[in-house]
């Protein structure tokens, strides 16, 4: 009783929207066949390509898949350290 | 002809076994001609939540081995009119049968009786294909945990790849206390999941423990929620158009009448 008085004062969202959340996102992995390994390739080769037109710090880079209603999504956070040079490369 | 459905989950413990007795029950109530098989070989207990282990002397095993008549390995429910079992081996593995003796086996059935159900072994492995592949529709039971839904998703999709399009689901032990507060999926977030047919709800009731213990499904019970929402299930399977209501949570006076009357 005391806990879930807590929890309703608490601004943590409800246990609930957690689950579903967090199913969406295994689901989206369940249902491609992603794995991890694919995942950490993506980023690996997407911060390689992008790196040739700006600084980035590989660390930083954030690749994730998302689900949304009946589509997915790739959401990738890719923060800006710097410009490499002022146009794109000319091969 | 009848119709062999198929209830599964993936996930253990959800509620298969039981739901499958209960929905025998409720069908044979309305006056249909059931049969509920246990496709769990060496780890049955569709007899026990029935109450008719005392009297399963021969199981599917038997038939398909001809070592007995159909007829004979057919356990009969006395409670209710027009209710058999068809219990599992428990000496065999699920290796030991083949999914096309199984099929063989379902169609004899349809032969005999409107409904079969097959209680289906947890997994996805060899137990679940035979439990499956004389299947003509699927009921999936899931719960409203991330675990069970993922698996249910698991299932669906395995059951698509077999041809198995018909499908409905059951969310089993709802708790409308904790949907109330946000800390239990709702129906509706599962279906938004799951993308199937709903075919019914049914609310946690601790019941249902009493009525394993004594071996008598609950749907005998007239005044058991949890009951009459397997008997609604039956109801739509016959074709009927039934709303799936939504659980009120117990009020605030019910709940501390359940606490002072449970004390000791």
């Amino acid at each position: 009783m005391f806990q879930r008085l807590m929890r309703a004062l608490s601004r943590e969202p409800k246990s609930k929207n957690v689950a579903k959340s967090r199913l969406k996102l295994i689901l989206v992995q369940d249902r491609l066949g992603v794995d991890e390994e694919l995942m950490k390739t993506l980023q690996v080769e997407l911060t390689d390509l992008l790196s040739r037109y700006f600084e980035l710090k590989p660390d930083y880079v954030e690749v994730d898949l998302l689900r949304e209603a009946d589509s997915m999504a790739l959401v990738a956070n890719i923060p800006i350290f710097g410009m490499k040079t002022r146009r794109p490369v000319q091969v | 002809m009848g119709r062999a459905i198929v209830i599964t989950s993936g996930k253990g413990g959800v509620g298969k076994s039981t739901s499958t007795a209960n929905l025998g029950t409720a069908l044979a109530m309305l006056g249909r001609a059931v049969v509920v098989v246990d496709a769990d070989v060496g780890l049955r207990n569709l007899d026990i939540i029935m109450g008719l282990e005392s009297r399963v002397v021969y199981t599917s095993m038997d038939v398909i081995e001809g070592t007995c008549d159909i007829e004979k390995a057919l356990v009969k429910d006395r409670r209710v009119e027009n209710l058999r079992l068809l219990a599992a081996s428990q000496k065999n593995n699920k290796t030991d049968i083949q999914a096309k003796q199984m099929k063989e086996l379902c169609l004899e059935l349809k032969d005999m009786f409107d409904y079969v159900l097959i209680d289906s072994p947890a997994g996805i492995e060899q137990g679940f294909q035979n439990a499956s592949v004389g299947a003509d529709e699927a009921l999936i039971v899931t719960t409203p945990e991330v675990a069970a839904v993922r698996d249910a998703d698991r299932i669906i999709g395995l059951l698509q790849s077999m041809e198995i399009n018909d499908m409905n689901l059951v969310i089993n032990r709802l708790s409308p206390n904790m949907v109330k507060a946000g800390d239990m999926m709702n129906q509706q977030d599962i279906i938004d999941i799951l993308s199937i047919k709903l075919i019914g709800v049914i609310p946690e009731d601790q019941e249902m423990v009493v009525s394993t213990n004594r071996g008598l499904p609950l749907t005998h019970d007239r005044r058991s929620i949890a009951g009459d929402s397997f008997k609604r299930i039956a109801r739509r399977l016959e074709g009927e158009e039934l709303p799936i209501p939504t659980f009120k949570p117990e009020s605030w006076f019910g709940s501390l009448f359940d606490k002072l009357f449970n004390w000791g």
